[in-house]
This record gives C-alpha cells, structure tokens and sequence, in this order.
C-alpha cells in the first residue's frame, strides 16, 4: 500500500512550544517558497513502499511521501508520559530507546544539555521526573 | 501424521538412497522456546557485538529496506552485504539527519542556491546553472559519519549508536566548490566559509535544535577538493541523501557534507553556531583519544572534527556459518583512508600473530572505497579469528587499540570476525 502523499496533511505555521503542537508533531509537514518539509505519518512496518509513477505529475516539485514514524517504544511506568511528551518534541523517542544503558550522571548530562545546550522548554519538575524515569529504566541493571 | 512419524519416514527415505542427513520438518511450527531471541531494540553496557547496528528493516521513500536508528529525524545504516562491492548503491546508502525538519518536497523553480556575506557580488544558482554553466567534475569519495562504529566504545556514549554501516562510497559529479567562491570574489578579510541546507528543527531561534551549519576555513586546503553534487553514482541524489545538491568534501567526514545544500555564506569572523563551535569536536590528541578522567577534570583542548583514518573491513565471510575445512574461500572487503589512497591490505587468520598480503582491487582514486581480496583454506577445523588491517599512502597503519572520546568519533581500530570450520569428512 501506497503510504497518503504529504500534500493532504500540510499545514501551515511555525510549530513551536504549544502542547498541541507537540502533538501534531507527527503529521504537520511546513511549507516555504522552495521545499515543503517536516512532514511524517504512522506507518506500518514490513510492507515495501512500492513506486507509484501515475502518481507523479510533469511539474518542477520533487517530492516523496511521508516519513514513516513507528510507535514509540518507551517502557511503561512512573514519568513515561512527561518523557514522551516533552523529550519528543525535537525528535523521536527512539533517540533515548537506542542508547545503550546510560549511567545516572549521563542521563542527567543528557537531560540537561537537552534544556540548556538545545533550549528545550521543559519545567522543573517535568525534568525531575523524567530524569528519574530514565535512571529507573534505562540505566545498567 | 505425527510429526516424528514423517521425520522416521524422510529419514528412511534420505537413507535408501545412501546419504544422511538431520532434516527439520517444514510443516510443524518451532516450538516457542525453540525461538532464538529477537534483537534487542539496543545494546549494552557492553560493545555491540554484531557488525551494524540492531535496528529493524524500514522502508523510507527512495530507499531500499535499511535498518532504522531513528525514525524521526531520519537515521538509517546500511547492511553489511552492500559493501561487497566499490560503490554503495543509491537506494542502500546510510541517511543520518540531525533535525527533524527534513524536506519532503522542493520545488527547483523556486530553489536556488545561494552564495553571499563576505563576497564581491552575491550570486543563486537554479539547478540548470549548475549543471550546464559550469564544467562538470567527479570524484569517488566516500561518505562516512563521524559517529560510525559508536556502538563498538567502552564505556559507551550517549550519541546515534551506529554498528559499521554509517557509511558508503559514490560518484559524486558536480562543480567545483571554488569555482562558484571565486565568481563571487571573497573579499579580504573572510575567515570562514559557511554551509546550510533546508532542513530545520523544532527548537528555538539561536539554538542548535533549530539549524544545522557547518563551515570550513577559507585556508583549509580541502576546499580546492570539494564538490557541489548533483549527481551521485550517475543519478540525482535520493532526497533522504541531500537532493537537489550536496557539499562533497573529500577525505573528511560527513558532517560537512551539507544536504540539500542551499546557502553558502562567506563569513568574516569565526563561526560561533553550536554545530561548529561545541559539536563534532575531538581532542587535539594521537588519534582523538581521551580517558572520562580527563574529561571529567576539563583538560581536553578540542579541535573540529576532520579527516578519516585509515579503515577497512571483512565484508564475506560473515562468519554466520561454518565453512568446511579444506575448502578455498574468498574473503573479500573494503578499505579506505582520509589521509591518501590505501596501497596495502593485510589479513591474518590467528588473531593477528601473522599477517599476509591481500590482493587490491581496481583504484577508483584516493578517496573511494577500494575493495580486497584474499583466497584462504582452513585446513584444520576449529574457530578461526580473521583480522583486516590497511595501510594508507600516508604510512598510517590501522591500530589494534580502541580509542575513546566523549563524542563517540574516529573508531578505525581493527576489526576481527570470529569464523569457524567444520570438519568436512
Ligand atoms: C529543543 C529540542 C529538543 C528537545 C525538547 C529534546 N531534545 Fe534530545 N536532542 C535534540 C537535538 C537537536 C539532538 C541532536 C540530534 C542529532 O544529532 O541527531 C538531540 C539528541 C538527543 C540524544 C542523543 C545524544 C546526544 O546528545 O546527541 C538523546 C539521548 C536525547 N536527545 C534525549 C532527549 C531527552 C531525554 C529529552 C527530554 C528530556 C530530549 N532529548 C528533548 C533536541 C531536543
């Protein structure tokens, strides 16, 4: 199955700092004079994305279709939310479910380059929560 | 019937007509404990032990099945078996991305190429221009991520965890980098020459989260070498590896192989953007190695990330399965430098006690992958440890010793591959 051209989900608009943008993260593509961009959906995995040329149309925009995005895999506990939430905001949660086991001091670091070095908006407390749920499961046993 | 029944019957079948052999019945479903676990999701504390990463196959647009590090941006390895050959097919080449804005679309005529700052005349270029005003250049350079073979640290650090397949080599033709610098006229006083493509992130003005760039000073010689691609292996790019144009930079990493490159800018201070003034940084030490120690006290002076070091790599045999002793095989690989063309490839089959001389492959020029080979019997089963090592033009010869830094860079150690030979009679 072919997976939905981006056209359809564009959406307009800088998509910063607002839950609901957070949210629609996931769909929302952007657009300028010259390239559209951003723009993922949830796909299933082990099916081929086969080429679908009458699809295409003798313009000078080159395009291909969304990004895939698969579920996230954070384990479930105490503080996966605000993790899911707030350090999904820039990228994936995958970055955090592919490292490897990561000590106390580094997640903490990890955390706090994430607010300073990146300037990722996150209160106190979420931080605090979410450091806590990262040490619980994904540091060395 | 039974299952063991019809084994009984095959296995009388197999024995009539004079050999033997332990057959698996098709029909009957493994049995749950009889399942080798999956992969796990990562790795760790430990090295990853497998040659790439332990991703699942995706399939993103253009792209052959690759293995996934992250969805969103994109990162993707390619699999071992690519590398049998020089050149890394389009639709297999490893994507890595560090922002989640990557373009899904790009209209060419809207799209320009820009070049301004610190310049005489600022110019933009369709993509037309570039192909047809400009003589067109090729070079066979590979594309390696700095972070290739993060996952082999110890300890580990926090960073893409790429196995080997970080990498690739194409042929990528385009227009001289210096061609378009000097039709613009950098004035006197310019430092630095900045690089950006279209892709943008979700954090706040100012801020690394929110624009990639990277820049070369105007005195590094490397920028006699680089290329603005327009095509790679002879087609356009894939958009996940930078269409309509990316910065080639030969011999060095490919942080600075801007994508969808867009702007140039000529800068007359230095570049202070985080991508340049704090990431894909390495100590300015033998091979960029450091200890956590002096990372933890804050003695490690750092320069920019640059050229690669001497690798290379057993491709096939991949060691998952037994080879019958006494039988000739071929092991084959790849080996490559960012300090001149490799000119001799070693292979040992006693963990590295002795060394022979394996046969090169066709020289596509000092930045390519060159492919080796080198017949082999075993004539004695048992678990044998292969191990590669080049040497390139310069006289570096790869090291057995690991390296370590912080940022998880410059991984060339040599690399083993367990093998084991069976007994044949
Ligand atoms: C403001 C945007 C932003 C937010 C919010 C954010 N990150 Fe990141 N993160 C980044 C960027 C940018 C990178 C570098 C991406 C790359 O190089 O591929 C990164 C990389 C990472 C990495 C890889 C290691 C590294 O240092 O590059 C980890 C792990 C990570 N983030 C975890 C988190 C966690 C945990 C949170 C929530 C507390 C979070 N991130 C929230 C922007 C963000």
């Amino acid at each position: 199955m072919k997976r939905p051209r981006s056209t359809k989900r564009l959406r307009l608009g800088l998509l910063v700092g607002t839950t609901s943008a957070l949210l629609a993260a996931g769909t929302a593509g952007i657009l300028c004079a010259q390239s559209r961009y951003g723009n993922y959906a949830p796909a299933a995995l082990g099916q081929l994305d086969q080429a679908v040329p009458q699809a295409l149309r003798e313009d000078s925009t080159f395009s291909v279709s969304a990004f895939p995005l698969y579920p996230s895999e954070l384990a479930a506990g105490e503080g996966q939310q605000e993790t899911n939430i707030f350090c999904g905001q820039c990228h994936s949660t995958r970055y955090i479910t592919t490292q490897p086991p990561l000590s106390s001091a580094a997640w903490e670091a990890v955390v706090s380059k994430m607010r300073k070095t990146y300037g990722a908006g996150i209160p106190e407390s979420a931080a605090q929560k979410i450091v806590q749920y990262l040490k619980i499961h994904y540091s060395p046993k | 019937m039974s299952r063991r029944s019809a084994l009984r019957l095959l296995g009388a079948a197999g024995a009539s007509f004079g050999f033997s052999a332990t057959l698996r019945s098709a029909t009957t479903p493994p049995q749950e404990s009889t399942m080798p676990p999956a992969l796990p999701g990562s790795t760790g504390p430990g090295p990853n032990p497998y040659w790439n990463s332990v991703g699942m196959y995706v399939n993103e647009p253009q792209k052959a099945p690759l293995l996934l590090l992250t969805d969103r941006p994109v990162q993707l390895e390619t699999p071992r078996h690519y590398f049998a050959t020089a050149f890394t097919p389009n639709d297999a080449f490893y994507v890595r991305w560090h922002l989640d804005g990557i373009p899904n679309a790009i209209d060419l005529k809207n799209w320009r190429l820009r070049i301004d700052g610190n310049v005489t005349k600022a110019l933009s270029f369709s993509l037309p221009d570039l192909m047809r005003k400009f003589p067109a250049q090729t070079v066979a350079a590979v594309n390696q991520c700095s972070g290739n073979s993060r996952s082999r640290f110890q300890p580990r650090v926090p960073g893409g965890q790429w196995g080997n397949g970080a990498m690739g080599n194409a042929k990528w033709t385009g227009v001289r980098l210096s061609t378009l610098l000097s039709a613009a006229g950098m004035k006197s006083g310019s430092l630095q020459v900045q690089f950006q493509g279209l892709d943008t992130g979700m954090g706040p003005e100012g801020y690394g989260s929110k624009a990639f760039l990277k820049s070369l000073a105007v005195t590094n010689p490397v920028l006699e070498d680089c290329l603005i691609a327009y095509a790679m292996n002879g087609e356009p790019l894939p958009l996940l590896n930078g269409f309509p144009v990316r910065l080639v930079v030969p011999g060095y990493f490919a942080t600075y192989w801007m994508k969808c490159l867009t702007w140039i800018r000529v800068l007359d201070k230095q570049d202070e953007n985080f991508w340049v003034k704090t990431a894909y940084r390495i100590p300015d030490t033998p091979r960029g190695a450091t200890t956590p120690k002096e990372v933890k006290a804050g003695t490690v002076k750092t320069v920019p990330i640059h050229r690669m070091p001497v690798r290379s790599f057993l491709i096939s045999p991949d060691g998952g399965s037994k080879i019958p002793a006494g039988m000739d095989v071929i092991l084959r690989g790849i080996a490559f430098s960012g300090y001149g063309r490799v000119n001799e490839l070693e292979v040992s089959d006693n963990d590295g006690k002795t060394w022979l001389p394996a046969q090169l492959g066709e020289d596509f020029g000092a930045y390519s992958f060159r492919t080796w080979e080198f017949r082999w019997t075993a004539k004695k089963p048992g678990r044998y440890f292969i191990s590669v090592r080049a040497t390139d033009k310069t006289g570096n010869i790869q090291p057995d010793e690991p390296v370590w830094n912080p940022g998880g860079y410059l991984w060339n150690r040599i690399e083993r591959q367990e093998i084991t030979v069976g007994v044949a009679e």
